[in-house]
């Protein structure tokens, strides 16, 4: 059953991110250099939408929260490491997958160079990167724990504030208002 | 050698009466499938499933060693639901692409640097490796850890959020100009 639901929820993304045309390195890379926000306003909606309806649902229903522990040196430093990669090749881990299922001729390069950086990865993982995953590890926490404040009221502030700002901001550069 | 055409967006046609940008529309829609996977199964996330193909390919090449290795027996097996929404990123994409009747999108050059087609391919191996590389060391990828994360309000995805947007606008910025 949740196989079927993964299946589902991916074919959906695939279509939002071919649709929104973050498959397109190009688009990307214009993100990347802000001359065009709107994959960034994209994703900021996405958050934004997310987190409301998610810290609501989660006081009646049943979730399958996964949060991620903050190992503060492996997360910022990947992080890093990421947005090299992300703004030379233009591709994510995902948006590769859709790249391919288009017909980039790029989007299969990206691809097989991540199997590579999973298998070096892998070749690495007990000589260097365990060494450094516990180094500052704060833990699962969430903004909420931070703050010590209710998660909907949290995510209702964080969704205004990012709303207000994507509303404002320019799609393209040069132009004044979103369009 | 190809010389490639810079990358340039496709005219956008307007549409009578659209009030809502585009990107707001698919944008609320990716929140409401992101907080309806965390509801059915779990947050979406995309970057497990490239160690796991690895592991797989292991287990089935040099068992033994694949079996002794701590980062493939951590991450598990293949048929993961993750591995499952990666097959339906291939199937949204692929349809998605068709129904829309757009031509097959040839390769452009994304910095100026990027004169032939093998330095396209050249780049898009080797950021390939590198947000791989830096996704698994931060557990985590635009999807899990920026979309998933931050969706969920967590610390480390808006520290992962911070640290590639840091090196991804700068690196944008010095490929594009030095790339001359």
């Amino acid at each position: 059953m949740d196989r079927l639901s993964a299946l589902l929820v991916g074919v959906v993304m695939g279509a939002l991110l071919q649709r929104v045309r973050a498959s397109d390195p190009g688009v990307i890379a214009r993100n990347l250099r802000l001359e065009d926000l709107s994959i960034i306003k994209f994703m900021a909606t996405a958050i934004a939408v997310g987190a409301v309806i998610v810290s609501l649902a989660g006081l009646v229903l049943p979730l399958h929260l996964d949060i991620k522990p903050a190992y503060l040196v492996g997360v910022l430093g990947g992080g890093l490491v990421f947005g090299v990669g992300f703004a030379l090749g233009g591709f994510c881990p995902g948006t590769c997958v859709v790249g391919l299922a288009e017909g980039r001729r790029d989007a299969p390069w990206a691809l097989v160079g991540g199997i590579a950086g999973a298998l070096v990865f892998t070749l690495l993982y007990e000589l260097v990167v365990a060494p450094l995953l516990p180094l500052l590890n704060v833990g699962k926490v969430t903004l909420a724990d931070l703050v010590h404040l209710p998660a909907p009221l949290v995510a209702g502030a964080m969704a205004v504030v990012i709303l207000a700002v994507v509303a404002r901001l320019p799609t393209v550069r040069g132009q004044r208002r979103s369009s | 050698m190809n010389v490639l055409p810079k990358s340039v967006l496709p005219a956008e046609v307007p549409r009578a009466g659209a009030a809502i940008p585009e990107w707001a529309r698919l944008g609320a829609l990716f929140g409401l499938l992101s907080a309806a996977s965390i509801l059915l199964w779990g947050p979406i996330g995309v970057s497990s499933t490239y160690p796991r193909l690895v592991g797989a390919a292991l287990r089935w090449l040099a068992p033994g060693w694949a079996g002794a290795n701590p980062y493939l027996v951590k991450m598990g097996e293949l048929a993961k639901p993750e591995s499952f929404l990666v097959l339906g990123l291939l199937i949204g994409g692929f349809a998605a692409s068709r129904f829309s009747r757009q031509p097959a999108p040839s390769p452009a050059a994304i910095h100026p640097g990027e004169t032939s087609r093998m330095l396209r391919y050249r780049d898009a191996f080797l950021g390939g490796f590198l947000i791989i590389f830096g996704a698994r060391l931060a557990g985590g990828c635009t999807s899990g850890h920026i979309i998933s994360g931050i969706t969920q309000l967590s610390l480390s995805g808006m520290v992962f959020a911070a640290g590639v947007f840091a090196t991804g606008i700068l690196t944008a910025r010095m490929l594009q100009r030095g790339g001359r």
